[in-house]
């Protein structure tokens, strides 16, 4: 696991491009020089709304390359929406890169990646490095409909074998993805990032059959940055995210609270304990 | 960008004069490391350190936060490393921190505040405490203490019996009358009053129909509070004579403004920290912009100015000074 924390900052950007790659769901991209080389896969930023008067949205930090970073995110609240308002060469103040993020420097040659929802948005990078190390990289994702499928397309031409489940059947497998996962051989790893329950079945899914997994965790955040301790998972007090806290009396002394922002958002799967 | 040093914005809190009125709150800014790469933490007045207790907690379950339409609930639960963990890992590295660092103080026994204190208080790298006796996510317990005049004054009289530094009582919104808790908090000896905490609240998801924070209940920072923490320091300011730091929904220069003009000596942020890092800067800029057009030099001319019959001590202290 990429341990180290990024050095991140404040960084004032400019939307270069938008589109909405279905309804609801926005694709920003944005003009930002000097943070490209500083993001690695599966980290994220905290977008700073216009305006202010409401917290940050925490976002996987969808593709980075050149002076180009983009952002993905579905139409779901007050934020998002005010977020998806935004036009092209409006300003868009990031704090990033923020979170350990994926390792993807594994030996192993065979991974899974599996992406629920808007998930999607924090696996092409780690699919592109995998890639890139010759990995042959299976993308289990899994969405409501065929329409919320976004870029899929995209992860096939980078050379993604794609596996699509859809809760209605509009698209690929009728069911949720961790079916899907279950039914196909295993791989020597799996990363995967979506909602809760599809990360908890991935984790008991990864932990029957021995394989290790990497979980990006959802979770809402307070200040995105460490401050406030909102955002936090119990893991084993052995792990080495745990962060330095001593047993506390009415809790057992195996476990710890983590930070998902700082100690993850990615975790090990066998050292949750959620 | 503008020019502080030409106007007088200190802000005095008991026997500890803060450079600026711009304080970041307890909870929401870890010890002021963690938003060092972002902000210039010396133009801060001080950061009010997370509350510690007297053994460790865990905190609360998840989810811990909840994004409401104009704030934020919050369940954390204190989750804290203990005093003795802390005096021995943490406190140290607050001597780094470029502006004063205030201890917060949490508790769940009269004895436990005073232990905590007495601890906390003998350190160098502590400027002031804070006693947070109005945490509103700990079960019954944290909250009693600032919802009782009676609990308040054992309190505080406890902590001030441990320390000479300045002692700050942080009071609860969630009361009847929060002058009588003042009157009570002052005449035990705090220095100075936090206005307000958070206002309780909860918010329920309607497929799972279930309380959507871990806790079930939390409290409400934000905009949304803004009306009743202002409302609050008016009342206060008008019951007694020491500092106000105010604080509740404050994000901008003129909402910080609505509470000095109401008496406040020093404003408190916390969720728009949340929003944006530069918050407390913005405000502190904004501020300075205010008393350029309005030709006031010392900020603290304004204190209480919307607040008639209010005893303002910082004037009366700047005038003998």
């Amino acid at each position: 696991m990429a341990l180290a924390s990024p050095i991140s900052a404040l960084v004032p950007t400019r939307i270069l491009d938008r589109s909405e790659v279905a309804r609801d769901v926005i694709l920003l991209g944005v003009e930002a020089p000097g943070l490209v080389e500083r993001v690695r896969p599966g980290h994220f930023a905290m977008a700073l709304l216009p305006g202010g008067q409401a917290a940050g949205v925490a976002l996987g930090i969808y593709e980075a390359r050149g002076e180009r970073c983009s952002l993905l995110f579905f139409l779901a609240g007050d934020r998002t929406r005010r977020l998806g308002a935004l036009r092209v060469g409006d300003r868009l103040d990031l704090v990033a890169p923020l979170g350990n993020g994926f390792d993807c420097e594994g030996a192993e040659r065979d991974v899974a990646i599996v992406a629920g929802g808007v998930g999607i948005a924090s696996v092409l990078l780690p699919a592109q490095a995998l890639l890139a190390r010759g990995a042959r990289v299976r993308l289990f994702y899994g969405a409501r409909t065929a329409e919320r499928l976004v870029e899929a397309e995209r992860f096939a031409a980078e050379g993604c074998e794609l596996l699509l489940a859809t809760d209605d059947g509009s698209r690929g497998y009728n069911g949720v993805v961790t079916e899907l996962l279950a039914r196909e051989d295993a791989a020597e790893a799996i990363l995967a990032c979506g909602p809760t329950p599809m990360l908890r079945a991935v984790s008991a899914y990864a932990q029957e059959r021995n394989i290790p997994a990497q979980l990006s965790l959802e979770e809402a955040f307070g200040c995105g940055v460490g401050g406030c301790w909102g955002c936090v998972v119990p893991i084993v007090r052995t792990s080495a995210q745990a962060p330095s806290f001593p047993p506390s009396d009415a809790d057992g002394s195996d476990v710890v609270h983590a930070r998902v922002c700082v100690e993850g958002p990615v975790f090990r799967a066998h050292e949750l304990r959620w | 960008m503008v020019e502080l040093s030409k106007f007088d914005l200190s802000a005095r809190i008991g026997s500890l004069v803060l450079p600026y009125p711009t304080v970041a709150l307890s909870g929401c800014y870890g010890s002021g490391a963690e938003f060092a790469p972002y902000v210039d933490l010396s133009r801060l007045g001080a950061v009010v350190l997370k509350s510690v207790t007297r053994r460790p907690r865990m905190g609360n379950p998840t989810p811990r936060i909840v994004h409401t339409p104009a704030g934020m609930l919050n369940a954390i639960g204190l989750q804290n490393p203990g005093i003795e963990w802390y005096l021995q890992h943490d406190v140290a590295k607050f001597a780094q921190t470029p502006c004063a660092t205030i201890g917060s103080v949490a508790g769940f026994s009269v004895d436990d505040y005073a232990y905590v204190c007495e601890r906390l208080a003998a350190r160098n790298e502590i400027a002031a405490i804070e006693l947070n006796i109005s945490c509103p996510n700990v079960a019954h317990e944290g909250e009693t203490f600032a919802c009782d005049p009676e609990l308040t004054a054992r309190v505080v009289r406890a902590a001030r019996a441990t320390t000479d530094k300045p002692l700050i009582a942080k009071l609860s919104p969630n009361v009847t009358d929060i002058a009588t808790i003042a009157r009570s908090a002052v005449a035990a000896g705090a220095d100075a009053l936090a206005v307000v905490n958070t206002v309780r609240g909860m918010a329920i998801d309607i497929y799972q129909r279930k309380p959507r924070l871990g806790n079930v209940t939390g409290g409400l920072s934000g905009a949304a509070i803004r009306p009743i923490a202002l409302l609050a320091v008016y009342e206060v300011a008008r019951a007694v004579s020491v500092p106000i730091v105010g604080q509740g929904g404050i994000e901008t220069a003129s909402d910080a403004l609505e509470f000095i003009l109401a008496g406040a000596s020093a404003v408190g942020v916390g969720h728009a920290n949340c929003a944006d890092p530069r918050a407390p800067r913005g405000i502190l800029d904004g501020i300075v912009e205010y008393m350029t057009q309005q030709n006031v030099r010392r900020l603290r001319d304004l204190v209480g100015a919307a607040n008639t019959g209010f005893a303002n001590i910082n004037q009366i202290e700047g005038d003998e000074g």
